[in-house]
């Protein structure tokens, strides 16, 4: 008798969770995101709850929030199985030029010139929502930036000052080995993390030309600024600028900052969402000893703009699938991230929304100065790894991890870099 | 005649039946197993990203491609190093466990659940464990290397080192399967033949080489089989723990179809990776069955 219960109630779940997957009437548009927790879930869900409560347009929104991990694999299963949500997020780059080619994501200049988002964006997260002179996505999620996170208190005992160029970088590391502190708190296992190193040191030596370049075809990932960022890496590998082991330490599971909280470590060259991070970890510990410098300047290469910056306006960017009244009603709401209440409803938890006047928002003294270096940023390049089709950027990261280990030579892992380009370019031009 | 019509409709009713019995396993088998695969093939075909309507026919541009592709002869050959020392350590090991066992006899239960164990913690759950214990700050690897004043030992990012720690960790997982294995073959050789063997004064020792292990033969000889395709395809701890890295070093078959099928957007070549290691896997375990039945019969 129990038996037949419990099977019962088996049967009953199992239909009612597969009624729940079929249940999305036509008025419903679905939003997949990455906002999955806490207090970015709380604010993505603000926004879904003022636009079903105020709109006219005869449409409500459902979000589907997915962890980060396992969200891209997802939504190229459910794009190829003809499952592709109305609005999804991607992070804008090669991916998001191939949900476009594919036919995934529409065009919305036209319902995009109709709100008030051209004003009110900053005008770096348009061009990164854009792709053939038409737009196709509203950014909406952060800004960020890549810098230099440092412990002030490590700073003043060793007489540090913050560095203004890669030389004083050298010295203050060297300092930091003598005194057995790590300079660098890096976890490359991810293999993303090394890259920023990568990046920063190759603007600093080139500017962002030699990248543009070697992107179209017209230069190559073999140019001299990249062979000397690589270079400098293994130079700073060899001298014990970063933890040992550093391959095998993986950021998802905290083991950089880990670094930064015992004192083992002085720095660290991070996304800025650092801030909220480490804030999220411990309060005290962000407001008492970390503070914020970016990238320094390369000495011998005085021509070269010190004010660029690699990052993203914007990160999460919201593509459409859908057309018609439901696309109005969709960049409706995508529109509603930009909203004076909603940009300051995130900014209280710590996202800071790509508007142009979102200094008024930000408290943190950290923040504060990264969002100077922001609006002080003649360009911001975004991250390799998203900006570049994805086979190159895995080519990318694959041969920096194998930098960092030193057994790959840097031009070994640029050849490898600029093979991939070119096989990609090739296939392009067929 | 009256007889021989009731033997064929009894024939016919027996088809019938069989054929409804069988019918559910070959619906499943062909559209989960059958279906994809001839799906796959037709799919390397093809210039696909895996997502757009349109595919361009390029026949056996992606499978020319494959045949060059140093990267998945290397990680081929990953996987070959796999099977090897996966065949090599996890049976004899689960065999000598499953040995201890059969011969302790009741006061050996408790090795009996706790061995077991492993095999009961999910891959992904296991990825992360070793991760931790393999870490060079903190990790229980390196705290033991420190104590006794020998350094931090970081296994997992050296690409030297990188696969055969995987290597040890899977056979820390799947040694307990072949040891339950192994136990099932014990259980299938009567106590008769022990007895008799002891009654002609066999020692323990005797026993095993000489009796048990011949008799376990057919068992072991699945396990090799299995193990080594289980190898072939192997994926999920590398997915977690090292993603095929450092660089490419612990890159594998299944991983490098992963890699090229989802996050490359080239779902054409990820087929004919896939249809490759389909056909590689094939013949290694049809060629391995042949020799072992072929021995059998000598």
């Amino acid at each position: 008798m129990k038996r037949r219960l419990i099977s019962a109630l088996f049967a009953a779940t199992l239909a009612l969770t597969t009624m729940c997957g079929i249940s999305v009437s036509a008025e419903e548009l679905t939003f997949w995101h990455v906002n999955a927790e806490g207090n970015d879930l709380d604010v993505v869900n603000a926004v879904i709850d003022k636009f079903n409560s105020t709109t006219e347009s005869g449409y409500t929104v459902v979000g589907v929030p997915t962890q980060n991990d396992a969200y891209k694999e997802k939504l190229v299963i459910a794009m190829s199985s003809g499952e592709c949500p109305d609005m999804y997020i991607s992070w804008s780059g090669g991916p998001m030029n191939e949900y476009i080619e594919s036919g995934f994501a529409q065009p919305i200049t036209e319902q995009f010139n109709n709100t008030e988002l051209p004003e009110k964006l900053m005008q770096g997260s348009i061009a990164q929502s854009s792709y053939k002179d038409e737009i196709y996505a509203v950014p909406f999620n952060g800004i960020t930036v890549s810098g230099i996170y440092y412990n002030k208190t490590i700073f003043e005992d060793l007489g540090i000052e913050v560095p203004t160029t890669i030389g004083e970088l050298e010295a203050a590391c060297d300092t930091l080995v003598e005194n057995g502190i790590v300079p660098f708190a890096l976890a490359n296992s991810t293999k993303w993390t090394g890259s920023m190193y990568f990046m920063n040191l190759a603007a600093r030596y080139g500017g962002l030309e030699p990248f543009q370049k070697a992107v179209s075809g017209e230069g190559s990932f073999e140019d001299e600024c990249f062979l000397w960022a690589g270079e400098k890496i293994q130079e700073w590998v060899e001298k014990g600028y970063f933890p040992e082991g550093v391959n095998s330490l993986s950021e998802d599971d905290g083991q950089a900052r880990q670094l930064l909280y015992t004192g083992e470590a002085a720095m660290t060259c991070i996304g800025s969402w650092y801030t909220s991070t480490i804030k999220n970890d411990s309060e005290e510990f962000f407001s008492e000893n970390i503070g914020w410098f970016k990238f320094p300047a390369y000495e011998d290469a005085p021509d070269v703009d010190d004010s660029i910056l690699i990052g993203t306006v914007g990160d999460n960017f919201i593509s459409f699938n859908c057309e018609g009244e439901a696309l109005d009603a969709a960049v409706e709401f995508a529109s509603m991230f930009a909203d004076d209440d909603m940009v300051a409803f995130a900014a209280e938890r710590g996202r800071l929304r790509p508007v142009n006047n979102i200094m008024d928002y930000v408290e943190d003294p950290v923040d504060q100065e990264i969002m100077a270096a922001v609006s002080g940023a003649s360009a911001i390049q975004l991250w390799y790894d998203q900006y570049l089709p994805p086979a190159v950027a895995n080519a990318h990261l694959d041969g920096l991890q194998e930098v960092f280990g030193l057994t790959k030579t840097p031009a070994e892992a640029q050849a490898m870099m600029q093979e991939a380009m070119e096989a990609y370019n090739a296939e392009a031009a067929e | 005649m009256n007889k021989n019509s009731l033997l064929i409709q009894r024939q016919k009713e027996t088809n019938k039946v069989a054929a409804i019995f069988l019918a559910p396993v070959l619906i499943i088998l062909a559209v989960y197993v059958f279906y994809p695969i001839i799906s796959t093939f037709h799919t390397s075909l093809y210039k696909w990203n895996g997502i757009s309507a349109e595919k361009t026919f390029i026949g056996l541009k992606n499978w020319a491609t494959l045949i060059k592709d140093g990267n998945f002869w290397f990680a081929f050959k990953n996987n070959i190093v796999i099977m090897i020392l996966s065949i090599c350590i996890q049976i004899p090991l689960g065999l000598a466990m499953a040995t201890f066992i059969d011969f302790a006899g009741k006061k050996a239960n408790v090795f009996k659940v706790l061995w077991f164990i492993p095999m009961l913690i999910s891959s992904v759950a296991i990825g992360f464990l070793f991760t931790y214990a393999l870490a060079t700050k903190g990790g229980i690897v390196s705290a033991v290397s420190n104590f006794f004043g020998g350094g931090n030992i970081d296994l997992l990012g050296n690409p030297k080192t990188a696969l055969y720690t995987i290597i040890a960790i899977i056979a820390w997982q799947f040694t307990p399967f072949y040891m339950v294995y192994s136990m099932a073959g014990f259980t299938n050789i009567s106590t008769d033949v022990f007895e008799a063997a002891r009654i002609d004064g066999a020692t323990r020792g005797e026993y095993f080489w000489k009796i048990a292990l011949p008799l376990l033969m057919p068992t072991l000889k699945n396990a090799a089989i299995l193990s080594m395709v289980g190898s072939l395809k192997y994926f999920d701890l590398i997915y977690v723990m090292t993603n095929g890295g450092p660089g490419r070093s612990t890159e594998l078959m299944a991983t490098y179809m992963y890699k090229y099928s989802f996050s490359e957007f080239n779902m054409g070549y990820g087929s004919a990776v896939a249809a490759g290691m389909f056909l590689l896997i094939s013949a290694i375990a049809l060629f391995t069955m042949k020799v072992i039945n072929g021995k059998e019969e000598d």
